[in-house]
Formats: structure tokens, C-alpha cells, sequence
């Protein structure tokens, strides 16, 4: 029999059956601690300040904690490397490195984004009511995701590529962590975070030189001798796609440090 | 079914572990993989399942390069390591997760290795004890009825009667498209199972012979005194001394640890 072994969506199916099996439980807790921690910080938000709270508040505290949630969530990823002989079931279950990768992929960045702000609207509802019920006065207490995110996408003026940026921006977060899970055995989160603090003050370093020690910023470039960048839209595209490419970096860097793993 | 063609390998920042290493394997087998503490008996188990990928040679297992890791090698081959770790789930759910991905998976043979191992479907892995895990693992890999069984150190951890279960569990459930490759100290724990010694040393393969070869060549024999003139080999044991000499007329069972110690010291059987 031909076996596919690029990939196959039954074995997908498996690999996710397999998943689910294993961490039902851990989903179980973690939904339900994350759940708890969300009503629990905004409790304690309310109880001091509820006069003046609207929906732009609720928003911030989405995405302080989406941004948290969802590094320490990415940080995670690939949780058999974490020891020698979980790696070694992983890596010689009968699926290929594309089903396993794609899978890691789903539940760790694409589900994250996609049930994260679905738990985090029903949590705030459900505590904005409760304290709506002890304090009459707090009047805004209903989140609307919605309005939270229109406010972010039109009401600022932000162009296409703003919000692409933006999203990218976003990506970027969790797919360094993602990819640092993948590298990284030992306490990954803590161990991108200094990687990427060495390349960003490397880059620092490197530029400072450049225009301190070449004098470069005495050249005066005119606008016109940047060749493709022309205004601020263009500049965001400019960044965009650079962020763009960088994530694309990123992901094909956990691809192959899964397919290369050694134990 | 197995081909290694000088095969180089060493971990980062260390010595050469295998230095030309060659050898080959052919199904219908239980082969025992001997060896002193740090000869690689682990790390070729792991060259051969591509959990490790050599600097230079060739390994071809199954028609396959272990490191790509495709999935019809994956498949086939199965690994049982000396440490393994499970998720906290029972044996059934964990059947129901993992089964699947064994085309050849053998229901009949889990569930009766199973009972003869003494272990309930609805116990939780993580309650089990260190032994218990290991039978679990034991019988799953048997039911996988993959090509390829690769089992470090199997009987560590089990108790005498799991030992013995073992060896009459194995020799019973395996086809002769089956090859089974035991690493092991525990000598004793394979004899009456191997029937094929393979023995690593500084990285070369410096034997490797089927049982019957080895009876044919020489015979294992106890003796008050040692005949000087005619063993190959001899160590002293509790009121007397055990021989390794040449094969006259009459065979006898195989005496693993002592051809393994006469191996090792460089004696030679041909």
C-alpha cells in the first residue's frame, strides 16, 4: 500500500484525535484558569474604578492580556521537546513533519487568536454583569468586541497597511515564541525573549555606529533618494512586508528545526 | 532489511562514537545488541529509529533513510527506549489515541498480552509503577506488529515472572518478517530468546554470529580446574570455573555473559 507521506488529512484527523485525548484535561484547566484570571483582574479593576470605564477600557485589557496569553500560549508549542523521552514518542509517531507542524500551528497560534477574544468577551460580560448587579451605577459594563475592534481598524484612520501592520505585528509576537519553542528545550519563553533582546540591541548597536562613528546622518539624504518610500503609507508598507517576511523566516525556521530534531 | 555502510558518527564537542561502522540484518530474527557501558549501543539504536543523524556512511532500514522520518517508515518501526514517559490517561485511551497510526495494528494480540501482563485497560499510565509502564509498552509495541522492533534495555525495571512473561510473550508473537533488536546488560534476562549476538566495542562491530553458529563452533562447560591447553576462555565461579572451549562433538546452550567477557577480551571463536 502507497503510503503519503507528505500529508495525509486522515492522519491530521488522528493527530488531532490523539491530541484531544491527551490534553483534554489540560484544555479543561487552562480555558477554565484563563477564564478565572480574566474575571478575577477585571474584578479588581472594578471594584476601584467602574465610573469611568467604557468599551476602550475593556478593549486595552483585551489586548494587554491577548498579547500575555497569547506569547506564553506560543511559548508552549511543541511541549514533547520539553524532555528527552516525550521528544522521542513525538518524533517517531507515525505522521509526517508537515501534518505535525500545520497541527502545532492551528492549536497554538490560529486557535489562540480565534478563541481567545470569543472567552475573553464572554468573561467580561458575565463579571461586567455581576458587578452591574452590585453597583447599579456602573453603567457600561457590556463589552462589544465588535465596536472595540471597528474603534481600532477605522475610527484612528488607520489605512490597509496600518492594519496590516498591526496584524503582522501581532503574528510577529507569536510566532517568535512559537519558533523559540521549537529551538528551545529548556524554559523557551525566557530564552527567545533574550535572543530577540540581543539581535534588537545588536541592530542598536550596529545602527548607532553607523550614524555616530560614519557620521552617516551628515550625508543629509534627500526624501528623493529613498527610492521607494515616498510617505508614511509607504513607509508602513515598507514595514509591513518586512515584518511580513520575517514571519515567513520564522515559521520556515520551526518547520525545519522540527524535521531536523535530533535526540 | 537493515544495511549500515560506514557509518561515522559522533556527539558535538566528543569523540568519535562509530568509525566505519558496517553491518547487516535480515529479517526472522531476535538479535541481542551487546556492549560495555558507552560502546553506543543507544545511540545506534537511535541512528537506526532517526532519532540521530551520522556525519557520513549510509543507514538503510526498510528501504528508507531513518532521518527523513517518512511516515511508511515510521510506521513500521518501533522503538522501546529504557526511559519512556506517558500522558496521564488510561491504557484504553491511549490505545484509542495511538493504534491508529499502525496500519498492522493487532487488537487480539494488545488485549491478550494484556491480560498476560496483568494490567487493566481503565488504569491510568501515570498510576502505574516504572514495571507496569514498561509491560504496557512492551505489549504495545508487539500489537504495532511493525517490521522493526527495537527494545533498549526491555527487562530493566521488570520483575522475575514479568521477565519470564516477557520472553514467552516475544518469542510467541512475532512473524518472520519481523526483526526484533534487544540492547541489553541484562544477558541473562535473552538467553533461550536471541538467537543472533551482535557485540559492539570501541565503536566497531567486533561480532556477530546466530546462536546456532556459535554452539556449532564452541561449547560452555563447568570444571573444578581449568584444562589451560584447551579453553578458549574461562572465569572463575563459585566451586569451580566456567569454559568457553572448541566445539567437539557435543552442543550446548550458549552461555551469553561468558562470550560476551571472552569477546570483549579479544578471544576469538573462528
Amino acid at each position: 500500500m502507497e503510503t503519503n507521506n507528505i500529508f495525509s488529512f486522515r492522519r491530521f484527523i488522528l493527530l488531532s484525535k490523539q491530541s484531544l485525548i491527551i490534553n483534554k484535561k489540560l484544555i479543561g484547566i487552562t480555558i477554565a484558569g484563563f477564564s478565572g484570571l480574566v474575571f478575577l483582574f477585571l474584578m479588581l479593576i472594578h471594584i476601584k474604578n467602574y465610573v469611568n470605564w467604557d468599551n476602550d477600557n475593556y478593549m486595552i485589557t483585551f489586548l494587554v492580556m491577548f498579547f500575555l496569553g497569547g506569547s506564553i500560549y506560543s511559548s508552549l508549542s511543541y511541549p514533547a521537546f520539553r524532555t528527552k523521552e516525550k521528544s522521542i514518542s513525538y518524533l517517531l509517531l507515525p505522521a509526517s513533519t508537515a501534518e505535525k507542524y500545520v497541527f502545532e500551528f492551528l492549536s497554538r497560534i490560529v486557535l489562540f487568536i480565534l478563541l481567545m477574544p470569543f472567552v475573553f468577551w464572554v468573561i467580561a460580560n458575565i463579571e461586567g454583569s455581576v458587578m452591574h448587579y452590585y453597583k447599579p451605577d456602573f453603567i457600561n459594563y457590556r463589552f462589544s468586541l465588535s465596536k472595540a475592534l471597528s474603534s481600532v481598524v477605522y475610527k484612528r484612520g488607520n489605512s490597509g497597511w496600518m492594519n496590516f501592520l498591526i496584524f503582522q505585528g501581532w503574528l510577529f509576537v507569536f510566532i517568535a515564541a512559537f519558533t523559540g519553542a521549537s529551538h528551545f528545550s529548556k524554559s523557551p519563553l525566557v530564552k527567545t525573549l533574550f535572543t530577540l533582546s540581543i539581535i534588537a540591541l545588536g541592530y542598536a548597536l550596529y545602527t548607532y555606529l553607523l550614524v555616530k562613528g560614519m557620521n552617516v546622518s551628515g550625508y543629509a539624504l534627500e526624501n528623493k533618494r529613498i527610492l521607494f518610500i515616498h510617505n508614511r503609507n509607504e513607509a508602513m508598507a515598507f514595514i509591513s512586508i518586512a515584518i511580513t517576511i520575517v514571519n515567513l523566516c520564522l515559521l520556515t525556521i520551526a518547520y525545519f528545526r522540527l524535521k531536523e530534531r535530533e535526540v | 532489511m537493515i544495511q549500515i555502510k560506514d557509518l561515522d558518527f559522533a556527539y558535538p564537542r566528543q569523540q568519535s562514537l562509530f568509525k566505519n561502522l558496517s553491518m547487516q540484518l535480515e529479517p526472522g530474527s531476535i538479535t541481542g545488541l551487546l556492549g560495555k557501558n558507552g560502546a553506543g549501543k543507544t545511540s545506534l539504536l537511535k541512528l537506526l529509529a532517526g532519532l540521530l543523524y551520522p556525519q557520513s556512511g549510509e543507514i538503510n532500514v526498510l528501504d528508507h533513510n531513518p532521518g527523513k522520518r517518512q511516515v511508511s517508515f515510521l510506521s513500521n518501526v518501533f522503538l522501546v527506549p529504557e526511559e519512556f514517559s506517558f500522558p496521564p490517561i488510561s491504557i484504553h485511551e491511549f490505545i484509542n489515541a495511538n493504534a491508529p497510526f499502525y496500519p498492522r495494528f493487532d487488537v487480539g494480540l494488545m488485549s491478550n498480552t494484556l491480560v498476560e501482563f496483568d494490567l487493566n485497560t481503565d488504569s491510568n499510565l501515570s498510576r502505574l509503577s516504572h514495571g507496569q509502564k514498561k509491560k504496557f509498552l512492551i505489549a504495545f509495541a508487539l500489537a504495532t506488529r511493525c517490521s522493526l522492533l527495537v527494545l533498549d534495555e526491555p527487562t530493566n525495571g521488570l520483575d522475575i515472572p514479568s521477565k519470564l512473561l516477557f520472553r514467552r510473550i516475544l518469542a510467541g508473537s512475532l512473524n518472520n518478517d519481523q526483526l526484533v533488536i534487544i540492547s541489553t546488560h541484562q544477558v541473562k534476562d535473552v538467553e533461550n530468546l536471541i538467537d543472533k549476538i551482535l557485540i559492539l566495542d570501541n565503536g566497531k562491530v567486533i561480532f556477530m554470529k546466530t546462536i546456532l553458529e556459535i554452539s556449532q563452533k564452541v561449547s560452555f562447560i563447568s570444571g573444578s580446574s581449568v584444562d589451560t591447553a584447551k579453553a578458549i576462555y574461562s572465569e572463575p565461579v563459585p566451586g569451580g570455573y566456567r569454559m568457553m572451549m572448541p566445539n567437539g562433538h557435543n552442543e550446548t546452550e550458549v552461555d551469553i555473559e561468558l562470550l560476551f567477557n571472552a569477546i570483549t577480551k579479544g578471544k576469538k571463536i573462528d
